[in-house]
């Protein structure tokens, strides 16, 4: 599915060049669990962006299911993010604004599903996570595991191939980290890509692969069994 | 989509309801200046264009080349019309008019019952085709051909005969001064528009004119200039060649004449009605040009502060965007949800100005003078519907453009940086609105000095406790009977009679010739008919002489001047003199010390006060102070005996004289209201972008509060950056200001003088006013917990 090959980030200031990725070769297939770990500053967060087209690398090739996703148009990935991935984030990032359900149902507005279908679809994934009673409450009047479960609803209701998440749980208690690592765990038994960022050892073994970035590079890359 | 988008909008109003107030507050304020204004002019471009002949109608203006340089005035020979409608073909027909303006109120009745005081004027028999005044009953062609015809209005037809029914042929009777006469009412019509410059209540025929005239032993001449000569044209008729022939008509006719003529569009003369040297020199239309001028401003400066004030509060919402993007939204729909939300807030914003607009229009038209109604027809909502929805999207585009463009991840992960253009757009605003409000409160200052040293103004004579009304009637004959009667009143001081009000006279001649003048000048002295005790009851100072007396026989041939007129003269010894009054000899028995009896825009002019009770029309009676009511009360009985069934019309000097200054007055009172208009939208600038500023420097202020610095020491911080601009704008705004009010007050010869002191108050003003303002946003930010700010990096 992922192919990243010789993928260079850096920042030119005016006496050096600062690395954040180096070459970094990265294969991933479809149906994968795979883990980022590393020490602050190690550059898993970019290469995460850099995966989610939210960034865009210096120098190497990334292809997604053999074709290139560098230079791609503005509209082109608005496609991607609307049909082929969703995002995760550690500060949930859900809309103030907007109640449970609305939240869950933007991405699917974006696409232009039905009404209707909307409907359908939303309730189905409440009734999933088991917050068919907190649709209509605001974010602020969530806890912290409840807000993730809404932004991992919001991440797949477009149903997805590849879920990316940045520091999932970085922000949750123990408790609700694990809760949110086990609904993390059944998707990826329906068979979605997951690919996570953490700073967690425990809930890095979540994942069927784990990745250890140094400052850019890759040091391990291990099948977790 | 859309009602999801609506109701997410609301959303977005309450949450930030400060914000969205003060934008919903700002906006509205700026259009419902811009709809009063819109009104306005929209009414004075109407003004005399009702007319269906208004294409061709066109009024003679004369040209008299005086020393002094050229006047331009309407007023022509009483043979020009039809003189001119007989020798140019290119002339439809033309039509003579002794307007209403010329005359005090007439007296009119149904035999000699139901006496009314009212406006009224002489015109030819094709006025009613000239002009579109709305004729009920007649025919246009001869209502007015018949020697005795007069045409009413609808409104004089009620109050005279109480219907409009069967009142064709009836008895009409009118008195001016002394002259009493009949007419038959031939036509009806439905009364003057409030757009219409001449405003009267009947039309007499133009042989009562003539007839008038010569009661008043008034000579029809070429030289003789009084009434208004209107034409109108045939189709297709090159003006500029018709005013080349008509140049030198009069001269034609009268040898040695100094006037020329030309034609102008009679609703043209209403917006363009000032001449100055002979060219013509605008007129009103230079308020509706800075009216205009003062609503584009006034909507351009609340649409960029709408602007400002969006993408100021844009950091509070990059999170949204940033996750919007993430989640599959394209840049087009969150430049349709941002332009969406700023239509919805400029109709809701409208809304606001339209109830503005009909809470103020009552004030509006008490300072405007005008009788404007907001009538919610298509012709008033559809631009309204225009300006919104363009207004809206200039409004909405920009933030949404500015919003949508960033890249989600650097919104994500925390605020995207601004070019330095955007800063200097943002202070340039600052400056603008500033420097804008500067001028406004300094001209405020210097319009209501000016009118308040108009009122404190010795004017050389006391026009307190002074009240005149007209001689009329009985009171004619009877004069001295009268005035002895009237001095017996004991709250009366002091009674005589002049030949106008005194405001503003309306009398003057060339005709005074005197030892060593130049045989050449022409020079305009103003002409005072009045009995004795005259300058007694106005109070005026004599410089030299004596006043006019009952003591001495021969008042006749005696006159008195003023001190501008001696200057004029050059006379060393004037007392004693004899001069020449359109080829009577005069003597000159007394100087008086020079008096404003005109508008303190124009220098005392040269004067002479001559003694002439048989052309006097008013009365004057100065009243002792403390009993005005009772006196007044027993002047009206001593009158209405005298002139029974009349109404007693009276007025005060000190109220005609301020009558001079309407137009100052509605300035000064429309300063006012444009200051605070002003202030206000300036002040919203300035709160949107402190508001930016305090959420730019979120992280600094807080790191700065983590290191110690207290509250006081971030508010300078904050402030002084402001105070900066302000007082830059301050800088450049001084001598803008210093400028237009210096130009204002040329216009007066009297005036109050421009201080220093002004321009420094309205500079503190402003400061205050802004200080006061950021003030607000600084101490929200300086006070906010420091762990806040910089928990959300």
């Amino acid at each position: 599915m992922i192919h990243l090959n010789n993928i260079d980030k850096y920042y030119d200031s005016k006496f050096q060049r600062t690395f954040v990725l180096k070459a970094v070769n990265l294969e991933i297939k479809d149906g994968e669990f795979v883990s980022i770990m590393g020490p602050s500053g190690s550059g898993k967060s970019t290469l995460l962006n850099i995966i989610g087209l939210l960034d865009t690398p210096s120098a190497g090739e990334y292809s997604l299911y053999d074709k290139s996703v560098l230079d791609l148009k503005e509209k082109a990935k608005v496609d991607y993010h609307r049909n082929f991935m969703g995002f995760i984030f550690q500060a949930y990032h859900l809309i103030e604004e907007m109640t449970v359900y609305e939240n869950i149902e933007t991405p699917l507005i974006y696409k232009g599903v039905k009404s209707k279908d909307r409907q359908a679809m939303v309730a189905d994934l409440l009734d999933r996570f088991n917050m068919v009673a907190k649709k209509d409450l605001f974010p602020q009047q969530l806890s912290g595991g409840q807000q993730q479960l809404v932004g991992i609803a919001r991440a797949i209701i477009g149903k997805p191939k590849l879920l990316l998440a940045d520091e999932p749980t970085g922000n949750l208690q123990s408790v609700q980290g694990e809760m949110i690592m086990e609904t993390l765990k059944a998707l990826n038994d329906e068979g979605m890509t997951i690919i996570q960022v953490t700073h967690n050892e425990k809930f890095a073994g979540y994942g069927k692969r784990i990745i250890r970035l140094e400052d850019g590079i890759v040091r391990k890359d291990v099948k977790n069994v | 989509m859309m009602n999801y988008q609506i109701r997410l909008i609301f959303r977005n109003f309450r949450k930030n309801s400060s914000s969205f107030f003060i934008n919903l507050i700002g906006l509205a304020t700026g259009f419902a200046c811009a709809i009063l204004i819109f009104l306005w002019v929209a009414d004075e471009m109407s003004v005399d264009k009702f007319h269906k002949t208004d294409k061709q109608l066109y009024q003679v203006l004369e040209n008299q080349a005086m020393s002094q340089g050229i006047l331009t005035q309407e007023y022509t020979p009483d043979l020009l019309a039809r003189t001119l409608a007989a020798e140019f073909p290119e002339i439809k027909y033309a039509v003579a008019v002794s307007p209403a303006r010329m005359f005090g109120n007439f007296t009119v009745s149904t035999d000699d019952n139901n006496l009314v005081k009212t406006a009224g004027q002489f015109a030819e028999p094709n006025f009613f085709k000239a002009f579109s005044y709305d004729l009920l009953q007649g025919n246009p062609e001869q209502v007015l051909s018949d020697n005795n015809a007069v045409v009413i209005s609808r409104k004089l037809a009620l109050s005279l005969f109480k219907t409009t029914e069967n009142v064709i042929g009836k008895t009409f009777q009118w008195q001016i001064f002394s002259v009493k006469k009949n007419a038959v009412v031939s036509g009806i019509f439905e009364g003057t528009p409030a757009n219409s410059t001449a405003q009267f209540d009947f039309v007499l025929s133009y042989s009562a004119w003539i007839n008038l005239s010569e009661a008043l032993g008034r000579n029809i001449h070429w030289g003789n200039h009084a009434p208004q000569t209107f034409l109108v044209l045939n189709e297709g008729v090159d003006v500029k060649k018709l005013n080349s022939e008509i140049s030198d008509f009069i001269k034609t006719k009268q040898t040695g004449s100094n006037v020329s003529l030309f034609a102008v569009p009679y609703s043209h003369q209403y917006l363009h009605g000032n001449y100055s040297n002979g060219v013509e020199s605008g007129g009103r239309i230079e308020y509706v040009r800075l009216f205009s001028l003062i609503a584009i401003f006034i909507l351009l400066i609340a649409g960029i502060n709408f602007i400002n004030l969006a993408t100021a509060k844009a950091s509070k919402r990059f999170r949204e965007i940033g996750v919007r993007k993430v989640v599959g939204s394209g840049r087009k729909a969150l430049i349709v949800q941002f332009t969406g939300e700023a239509i919805i807030l400029t109709f809701m914003a409208m809304v606001i100005s339209i109830l503005m607009v009909w809470f103020f229009m009552p004030q509006f038209n008490l300072i405007t003078g005008k009788q404007l109604h907001l009538v919610l027809n298509a012709g008033f909502l559809l631009p309204i519907v225009g300006i919104c929805l363009i207004t809206g999207l200039l409004t909405g585009l920009y933030p949404a453009l500015y919003l949508s463009g960033f890249n989600p991840l650097s919104i994500l992960k925390g605020r995207p940086s601004r070019s330095s253009g955007e800063i200097w757009a943002r202070k340039g605003l600052v400056v603008f609105q500033f420097g804008i409000s500067v001028v406004l409160i300094a001209s405020m200052i210097v319009v209501y000095r000016q009118v308040q040293f108009i009122h404190n103004k010795n004017l050389g004579y006391q026009k307190d406790h002074i009240i005149y009304f007209a001689k009329e009637g009985n009171i004619v004959p009877k004069l001295p009977t009268f005035m002895a009667e009237a001095k017996k009143i004991p709250g009366v001081a002091n009674v005589s009679d002049i030949s106008s009000s005194l405001v503003g006279n309306p009398s003057s001649t060339y005709g005074m010739n005197w030892e060593g003048k130049d045989p050449q000048a022409n020079i305009n002295f103003e002409v005072m008919r009045a009995d004795v005790n005259l300058i007694e009851t106005l109070n005026i100072e004599l410089a030299d002489g004596r006043s006019f007396s009952d003591k001495f026989s021969d008042e006749n041939s005696k006159l008195i001047v003023n001190q501008a007129a001696i200057d004029v003269m050059g006379l060393k010894n004037p007392i004693g003199q004899i001069v020449s009054y359109n080829g009577q000899q005069k003597q000159i028995v007394g100087v008086v010390k020079n008096f404003h009896f005109q508008s303190l825009r124009q220098k005392v002019n040269p004067l002479t006060i001559i003694y002439d009770p048989n052309k006097t029309m008013t009365m004057m009676v100065k009243l002792k102070a403390g009993q005005e009511k009772q006196t007044i009360a027993e002047l009206k009985s001593l009158y209405a005996r005298f002139n029974p069934g009349f109404p007693f019309d009276y007025q005060f000097l000190d109220v005609a004289y301020q009558k001079l200054y309407e137009a100052e007055e509605r300035v000064s009172a429309l300063s006012k209201y444009f200051a605070g208009i002003g202030i206000l939208i300036s002040c919203l600038g300035l709160f949107g972008l402190a508001a930016y500023a305090s959420e730019q420097r979120l992280k600094e202020i807080g790191i700065r509060k983590v290191n110690g610095a207290q509250i006081t020491e971030v508010m300078v911080l904050l402030n002084s950056d402001f105070i900066k601009w302000v007082a830059l704008s301050f800088a450049i705004a001084t001598p803008i200001a210093w400028y237009i009010m210096n130009r204002w007050l040329e216009s007066f010869a009297y005036r109050t003088t421009l201080s220093w002191w002004i321009f420094a108050l309205s500079g503190v003003l402003a400061l205050g006013i802004a200080l006061l303002t950021v003030s607000w946003q600084s101490w929200k930010a300086a006070t906010r917990n420091p762990v806040d700010a910089l928990r959300n990096e």
